[in-house]
């Protein structure tokens, strides 16, 4: 809460108060509060089993949370289905790339673009106009998309085609097809090589840049202490703390809780 | 009083068998994640067998019935072997469901070559004399079934439960990959389970087969009432499938008895709805929850065939230039008739493309969207003179509600749920049209249809017909190949390879659903219309079940995922029996053999693979791979 940082803005893009979720004995989420600032990008890093990706499953109504209250822009959102959580401007990647098999590159970034097509079905069997010239603004913009991530030379091959590395970048790519006002990756660099990564760091802040909040959940330490504005530590499903980069990498109990032993190398200059 | 005690005593005799089909669905469910509708099928192969040795043969009764089981499991170890288990680790389990339509198709068509369609009955085991307790008269063979049925349950429980074997099976449904890596030889476990559910059936089918009527189609009831009693047990649980069994035997009988037979289909589709709203696994549930949602496209190899603008348009034009000339190149009278029944029935197919191909929900009751729109249709115009495209507009709002209505409850459910429900919907509509007679003429059918017409000018003729039917033709596909294209076919396919993902990207995915169904509807509803101003006459068995599975064979055949394809399927399956008359006895087994062969080695259909083929051809060449993403883990 006192991360609020590079935000002038009173209300938080996502706000967690209290959230809670038991699996049978095991608390995989404990009264877990935190905001997202308004335009920030804010990286929640934890061991594993530290309830990263349950956080993401109760925020976007996934699974149902036992206690607590998620305000996106400070409408209540917790309990609502996930499409409907969509439709209200979040969304979410998944940590294995959730591509659509049996479409092609493009096609898959085109489906992104489902809440922000304004023509009907109707309109679209009567090939009204209207329709055919959304259907080509659309194109160009995937297009354009395609081009920022780099995937281009691939815009005609089924997407499965396309190496892990491919298929993290196009599913980020697909979810911006969506004109998200929060967006939140489920460990977008998890199966990219180097290089890859440090084209997905310009990627976020690019994407942070145009505007879009951003939420991450990160393994890679040199991707996150590289791009976040606010660090959440997570260990056992409660938040440890949370700060500026350079505050987390500093912060005893991070490095004993993230880590369990005290020489390690935070920073992550070199695996 | 006695009259109810006897109605519940032949329902719980009925519900017995039930019972041990139900089993045989739960033992293939719980070590595939299949369900396996050719089950109804070896109940009555069973039977038939009997009937051969004991009538045909004059075996005595024991030396029959052990025939006839192993007859029954050899058949059945014989299209497990070749179809069933090479079919499951290639196909996704919602294509699974489908194959076993075809493998149900494919037994009825074998028993249909073999015994041809006439009704069988088998003596009674000891005799037809009754017998009384307490004032109650049951039949001796009751006694026969209700043991039989103990006995096959108490010796499947056995196996399950004290043998190494049973271990093995068990450790399939658990895990079947723990189960492989412990050493056990999951494919021979499929099998075994494949072949033991066949085993039990067949001796379901021996031990009712005197008191049932026996036709080579008979099986899909069973099947039916098989898969619903094990779905309102609750799937994969024993006791379920035995409590479902019995408590759906009586239930039906008591329905038979006091309201009327016909409303016994009606009250196991109703029964199957409500368990399925009110407890979605079952009255037992249990048993490891499987995702059988989605059409788990990773497993497919289905080329994705991409024609673009020019080429579509260019091909298109000329396919239509050929349909318009076609007329005036056929020999005068001959195939015209043909052609137009082909386009009726593509018409329907393009639906179900709509439905299967895009959105990838299984349909197995199209037959009772054609039924309606046939029956309201004709029943409108010939009854009440009113105008055709009236009629025509009623069956399709008719359809619209029933899909509404089905789709309430199976868009919340998994796959197979609206699968098993459309065929429960279409076999109910099946009985209606048979039997209530004063609508419908009953089975000898509603005669003196007129002629389609709109404001005065009546299509009477053959070559009229055939234009009306080619220009709904080509403005459907006009239609659908502008919604496929764009955002909603997107939405569609994204359900259909991932509803999570669709959904996270905003896609409603229970709308989509239930879009498609009604899509599906109303082209179904359109055809059979259309088919019963064609035929001026309409009777029961021209739109009843058996053309479900037909339209799915003629949709895979053809290509699912491609609007032209399925034309072809239909083609094929509509001209082939046309021209060559005397094959027409095996049209069955064909069209069950052409689903499953089409599934196993051309999962694209006929269209798909030769558009493939001349993309690969004349298409350009994939592009390389970039340096940046190619490194990074294989997938």
């Amino acid at each position: 809460m006192s991360a609020a940082m590079n935000s002038r803005d009173s209300v938080p893009a996502l706000e967690l108060v209290g959230l809670s979720k038991r699996f049978g004995g095991l608390s995989a989420c404990d009264r877990v509060s935190f905001a997202v600032p308004d335009g920030s990008l804010t990286a929640v890093i934890g061991p594993n089993g530290a309830g990263k990706t349950t956080i993401f499953n109760l925020v976007t109504g996934l699974y149902p949370a036992d206690d607590g209250a998620v305000r996106l822009y400070g409408e209540p959102i917790l309990g609502f289905p996930l499409g409907r959580i969509a439709r209200l401007g979040l969304i979410r990647t998944f940590q294995s790339a959730r591509i659509y098999p049996g479409m092609t590159v493009l096609e898959n970034l085109l489906a992104g673009a489902h809440l922000r097509v304004r023509a009907s079905a109707i309109a679209e069997m009567l090939w009204l106009p209207s329709a055919r010239r959304e259907e080509r603004s659309l194109a160009a913009k995937g297009e354009a998309l395609l081009e920022l991530v780099g995937l281009t030379a691939w815009r005609d091959a089924p997407a499965t085609d396309l190496p892990m590395g491919g298929q993290k970048l196009l599913e980020v790519a697909r979810a911006l097809m969506a004109g998200p006002r929060v967006l939140l990756l489920d460990e977008p660099a998890a199966g990219l090589n180097d290089a890859e990564t440090a084209e997905l760091a310009a990627l976020l802040r690019a994407i942070r840049d145009a505007g879009v909040t951003l939420m991450v959940v990160e393994h890679n330490m040199s991707l996150v202490m590289g791009v976040a504005d606010q660090v959440i530590v997570l260990d056992a499903g409660s938040v440890v703390t949370s700060g500026s980069p350079r505050a987390i990498q500093q912060d005893r109990r991070v490095i004993e809780a993230y880590v369990g032993q005290e020489d390690l190398d935070l920073a992550g200059s070199a695996p | 009083m006695n009259e109810a005690i006897q109605i519940v005593i032949g329902g719980l005799l009925q519900g017995s068998v039930f019972a041990v089909l139900a089993l045989g669905f739960s033992l293939v469910f719980r070590v595939t994640g299949v369900i396996n509708l050719a089950q109804g099928a070896f109940c009555i192969l069973g039977a038939l067998l009997m009937y051969s040795f004991q009538v045909a043969l004059g075996w005595p009764t024991l030396p029959a019935a052990l025939a006839a089981t192993l007859g029954t499991a050899a058949f059945g170890f014989a299209i497990g072997r070749t179809i069933f288990v090479p079919a499951l680790p290639r196909l996704p389990v919602s294509s699974m469901l489908v194959m076993t339509a075809g493998m149900l198709t494919l037994v009825e068509g074998v028993l249909l070559v073999v015994w041809g369609s006439q009704p069988y009955a088998t003596p009674p085991f000891s005799g037809e004399a009754p017998v009384s307790i307490w004032g109650v008269l049951v039949p001796t063979q009751g006694f026969w079934i209700a043991g039989i049925a103990a006995l096959a349950i108490a010796a499947l429980w056995w196996l399950l439960q004290r043998t190494d074997l049973g271990m093995a099976l068990r450790a399939c449904a658990e895990n079947r990959v723990a189960a492989r890596l412990m050493g056990i030889d999951v494919a021979r476990m499929t099998l075994v389970s494949f072949v033991l559910a066949a085993t039990i059936a067949g001796i379901g089918g021996i031990a009712v087969g005197p008191i049932t009527s026996l036709e080579f189609d008979t099986g899909r009831y069973f099947t039916n009432f098989g898969f619903i009693s094990v779905a309102i047990g609750g799937l994969g649980t024993f006791m379920g499938s035995v409590v479902g069994g019995l408590g759906l035997g009586v239930a039906e009988q008591l329905a038979a008895g006091y309201v009327s037979s016909l409303f016994a289909n009606g009250l196991a589709l109703g029964l199957l709805l409500v368990v399925l709203l009110w407890r979605p696994n079952g009255l037992f549930a249990g048993g490891p929850a499987r995702r059988s949602d989605v059409r788990d496209e990773q497993r497919v190899y289905r080329a994705i065939v991409r024609i673009d603008g020019r080429g579509g348009t260019i091909f298109g034009a000329i396919f239509l230039a050929a349909l318009i000339v076609l007329p005036w190149l056929l020999p005068p009278g001959s195939l015209l008739d043909s052609l137009v029944i082909t386009g009726i029935l593509f018409i329907g197919v393009l639906g179900l493309d709509v439905l299967m191909g895009f959105a990838g929900q299984v349909s197995l009751g199209q037959s009772g969207f054609l039924a309606i729109g046939g029956y309201t249709a004709a029943i409108l115009a010939t009854n009440y003179d009113l105008p055709p495209l009236l009629g025509v507009a009623a069956g399709i709002a008719l359809s619209l509600l029933c899909a509404f209505l089905l789709s309430l409850v199976t868009t919340r459910l998994r796959g197979h749920y609206l699968a098993l429900a459309t065929l429960t919907f279409g076999l109910l509509v099946d009985s209606l049209t048979v039997g209530l007679t004063e609508t419908t003429g009953g089975p000898s059918g509603l005669v003196g249809i007129p002629s389609f017409s709109v404001a005065g000018y009546a299509f009477a003729t053959p070559i009229s017909m055939y234009y009306l039917v080619l220009g709904i033709i080509v403005v459907l596909i006009l239609a659908l190949l502008g919604a496929m294209r764009s955002s909603f076919g997107r939405a569609l396919k994204a359900v259909r390879t991932d509803q999570t993902a669709a959904a996270a990207l905003g896609v409603d995915v229970r709308r989509h659903k239930t879009a498609a169904l009604a899509i599906s509807a109303v082209l179904a509803s359109l055809a059979g219309s259309l088919y019963a101003f064609q035929f001026h006459f309409l009777s029961p068995e021209m739109v009843a079940t058996p053309r479900s599975f037909e339209m799915i064979a003629m949709l895979v055949a053809g290509g699912e995922g491609t609007l032209i394809g399925p034309l072809f399927g239909v083609a094929l399956l509509t001209l082939l029996p046309t021209l060559f008359q005397p094959l027409a006895v095996y049209k069955t087994f064909g069209e069950g053999l052409l689903l499953v062969l089409c599934f196993m080695w051309l999962p694209e259909g006929m269209f798909g693979a030769a558009a493939a083929w001349l993309a690969r051809r004349f298409g350009a060449s994939r592009p390389p791979i970039q340096g940046s993403t190619s490194q990074g883990a294989a997938s």
